[in-house]
């Protein structure tokens, strides 16, 4: 069955509380956008992944994220390497771009494309922020343990509902697959052969899926609201909790260090230039 | 002042008549009640009765949640459930529901005791100390921890009730809490509840399908139909009505039924019991004023030989986390056969059914269906010649119509246009759904929708038929209705295979009985063997037929054998 991923190891990561890390994850976040220096980029990026597979992230999953990314990642060198002219040009201040190599005139349709160093450096750049993005979350959320980040969240002042639709959501998506798992089943079982189809096919035999699945989240749906009736559930955030979301100086530690990151990188982009795309490094 | 001998009132319903909004029906009509503290009342009735309305309203979610047109009036503790708000009733009223995933909503064990304890601002120290008790009173210590995902069926049963303790209601409401559990996990549930209310003398409110339980179990006995009170009473004046049962569409506990019969057929004038020992009690009575004379024509299943239509060869099975399913499993299955396959949930029964549709492939061993491997065939080709018909017909419709539905499977196997027509007015016809042709599966009541599932199937016109756990949260006539149908294909010279936890359903049904357990096939013999083979049902958690356990009573009293009888009209019988 599907569950949510938590990692295995104890380690500094898993005693922090969650409030730090949603502070990390959202200063990370606010400067890998900020920054257009490849080179920037990729030590945040790397930094962001040895810090992942130091806390436990299974490897596996790290590798799956990137295999999915991969078709993107060539499609974003592919466009800014090629056909991003002006805003390199912007940003770079030059008038002609640094050729790295040419597409032979007589292919057809791309026959005389050229990629340029600076269109093909800001690909990397805007591919190691997708990374750094996609990495942060693992590294915030995966460490934490689903109990503790609710208190955490809603300690953050981040409204109960929310908090609350997070965590049901981890609880019937398992449900939500298993359903799909045999909505297919009953298909195939009705001489659907899946095997035998291309990819237009398929898409419509998954559209066919949502029908009862639809029917059946409604339905499953309004049992929850009369579960949670019940169980005097009014959404509001007056409420106690068993978990407790407290914060020890390692927690205030983290906080400050990532403030004065923050306000180090801004000083360093704009006095600098520092993390620029045509800054010194 | 109030007598002290009286036992308080924790819930007092007055007139109490209520109508859903935009329906034009009352669902429960002039309903007057008072649930004592301490007792069991047990709910029963068809489905459309009202019971799960009547349950609701107990909470006040009937009206306050659903709105409607609401008459009379609901007291729970002497707090008015129009004029206090649901969280302040449901510190007093505990709710279980049927579905055991859905009712679970956190990501662990203890974080769904809290859940409720935390709503109503219960300080964390309290919380922390009525966690462990609620757990230990529903044995579910040691799993504080674990995700709600990796509870069996009756362990996820058993903390709703924990939940439902933890806020020390002063009655705890039960809306058919086993209906969609094996035989174990409704045995523990039982178990629970009837601890709890004679140990810790907790009120119960129980509605449930389960006869034999609820008479065993339960202190008085409320019949609802078509939302109106038809009679309430103690058990053993309620369930041995037999007529007033079968006119509202309920199924007697099989004692009562026997007895019923009994005096029916002999005229003997003795008085029906509803619980087990009461019967064995009566069964004592009743040979020494009657004559037991053995039938001599019972009837027999006819073996099947010759080619098999489906055989597993040495089947073995384990799943990519490890667990061995199958173990060498060995068997055949021949043209026209009627069989019926028990077993927990585990035991493998839906594992084994699997391979025959090459839903699932052989770790080890061969399964053949018409002397082909099933492995060399795709689903789609085994479906032309193999039905199946699972548990939940909702799960099973994907078109806009009950037309396009039968049509589906032809359509996909490429039949030509005038032979996808031909084949779904057939379709159709035989489930009778003819004039439904055009409307959305949907729109039709559920026993309805699983006639137009078995028409879809019945278009592909397959040998074989698996009906997987059709009676199981259906009542009574839901469940014979069903079996009816698979009774009917039968006849048409269909193999059958229905998959059921229900045994006391079978025995007009199926002719032979493979018994699963632990991945092995404990038993394969006709019904009247396997049925009788009391001490091995036992021994997988299977319940044997109050009829057969009478029989087996009747035996010994007589000290002789007797033929293996396998229902109250057959048992009945000997006594003419």
């Amino acid at each position: 069955m599907l569950k949510f991923q938590t990692v295995e190891r104890d380690s500094f990561y898993t005693r922090l509380d969650f409030r730090p890390k949603l502070l990390m994850m959202a200063i990370i976040t606010v400067i890998a956008f900020i920054w257009e220096s490849p080179f920037m980029q990729f030590w945040l990026a790397a930094i962001i992944l040895a810090a992942a597979l130091t806390a436990g992230v299974k490897p596996s999953y790290i590798r799956l994220v990137i295999t999915v990314m991969i078709p993107f990642y060539i499609l974003l060198l592919v466009t800014h390497g090629f056909f991003n002219i002006d805003q390199v040009k912007a940003l770079t201040g030059k008038s002609t771009l640094t050729p790295l190599f040419t597409i032979p005139e007589d292919w057809w349709l791309i026959g005389g494309a050229v990629m340029s160093r600076e269109g093909f450096a800001y690909g990397l750049n805007v591919i190691f922020k997708t990374l750094t993005l996609t990495l942060i979350i693992p590294l915030g959320v995966f460490t934490t343990d689903v109990d503790t980040m609710t208190v955490g969240m809603v300690r953050a002042r981040i409204p109960y509902k929310i908090a609350f639709i997070f965590t049901a959501t981890l609880r019937f998506f398992p449900l939500l697959f298993q359903e799909i798992g045999t909505i297919i089943e009953a298909q195939r079982l009705r001489g659907l052969a899946m095997e035998k189809m291309g990819p237009v096919k398929r898409v419509r035999v998954y559209a066919k899926v949502a029908v009862p699945l639809i029917l059946g989240a409604m339905v499953k749906s309004q049992h929850l609201e009369v579960v949670l009736q019940s169980k005097a559930f009014s959404g509001s955030a007056i409420r106690t909790y068993l978990h407790e979301s407290v914060l020890h100086t390692i927690d205030y530690v983290l906080m400050v260090f990532m403030i004065l990151l923050f306000i180090t990188a801004i000083v360093l982009y704009i006095v600098y230039g520092i993390g620029t795309f045509a800054g010194p490094i | 002042m109030s007598d002290p001998t009286t036992p308080k009132i924790i819930a007092r319903l007055e007139n109490v008549s209520y109508m859903y909004p935009r329906s034009p029906n009352l669902v429960l009509t002039n309903i007057s009640l008072e649930i004592h503290q301490g007792e069991f009342l047990g709910i029963i009735g068809p489905t459309g009765a009202g019971k799960t309305t009547l349950c609701l309203a107990l909470n006040g979610i009937v009206p306050q949640f659903y709105g409607g047109r609401f008459f009379g009036s609901v007291h729970i503790a002497g707090l008015d459930t129009l004029e206090h708000k649901i969280s302040a009733v449901a510190s007093h009223v505990g709710e279980v529901f049927e579905d055991p995933e859905t009712q679970l909503i956190s990501t662990s064990v203890e974080n769904e005791v809290a859940f409720a304890l935390e709503n109503l601002l219960i300080p964390r120290d309290e919380i922390m100390a009525r966690i462990p008790r609620a757990l230990a009173a529903v044995r579910l210590e040691g799993m504080e921890k674990k995700h709600p995902a990796e509870l069996s069926g009756g362990q996820k049963q058993r903390l709703a009730i924990a939940s439902a303790l933890a806020i020390q209601p002063d009655m705890l409401v039960l809306d058919e809490p086993t209906s969609q559990l094996d035989p174990v996990g409704s045995q523990e549930v039982f178990a629970t509840v009837r601890e709890l209310n004679q140990t810790l003398g907790m009120t119960i409110v129980m509605a449930s399908h389960a006869s034999e339980e609820m008479a065993e179990y339960t202190n008085r006995i409320l019949l609802l139909s078509r939302g109106e009170q038809v009679a309430i009473g103690s058990p053993d004046d309620i369930y041995s009505q037999i007529e007033l049962l079968i006119r509202n569409d309920l199924r007697p506990p099989q004692v009562a039924s026997t007895f019923y019969s009994i005096c029916q057929r002999s005229g003997y004038h003795g008085k029906i019991p509803v619980k087990m020992r009461d019967g064995v009690t009566e069964l004592k009575r009743v040979r020494q004023q009657v004559q037991v004379t053995p039938p001599e024509n019972l009837s027999q299943a006819i073996p099947h030989s010759g080619e098999p239509l489906i055989s597993v060869k040495d089947l073995k099975h384990v799943y990519p986390d490890g667990t061995e399913a199958l173990h060498g499993i060995t068997l055949n299955i021949y043209e026209g056969e009627y069989i019926l396959i028990i077993g927990q949930n585990g035991a493998g029964k839906s594992t084994l059914v699997k391979h025959f549709l090459n839903l699932l492939k052989p770790t080890q061993g061969v399964v053949e269906v018409g002397g082909a491997n099933t492995e060399q065939l795709s689903v789609s080709e085994l479906a032309r010649r193999i039905g199946y018909v699972a548990q939940n017909p909702d799960t099973q419709i994907f078109n806009a119509t009950v037309g396009e539905e039968v049509s589906f499977a032809l359509n996909n196997l490429g039949f030509p246009a005038d032979e996808v027509e031909r084949r779904t007015v057939e379709g159709l016809e035989s489930m009778g759904l003819l004039e439904a042709r055009h409307q959305h599966p949907l729109s039709l009541p559920k026993g309805d929708r699983a006639r137009v599932v078995i028409a879809a199937i019945l278009a592909m016109k397959p040998e074989i038929i698996i009906f997987d756990e059709p009676t199981t949260g259906q009542d009574y006539r839901g469940a014979r209705y069903i079996l009816d149908i698979s009774r009917e294909l039968h006849k048409m010279g269909k193999t059958v295979i229905v998959i059921t936890h229900h045994l006391y359903l079978m025995p007009d049904y199926a002719e032979r009985v493979l018994v699963m357990g632990k991945g092995t096939l404990l038993l394969d013999a006709p019904i009247r063997e396997a049925f009788h083979a009391v001490d091995l049902l036992k021994s997988t958690y299977l319940t044997p037929p109050q009829a057969v356990l009478l029989t087996q009573e009747l035996s010994q009293l007589e000290g002789r054998p007797l033929p293996a009888l396998l229902t109250p009209d057959e048992l009945a019988g000997v006594f003419a």
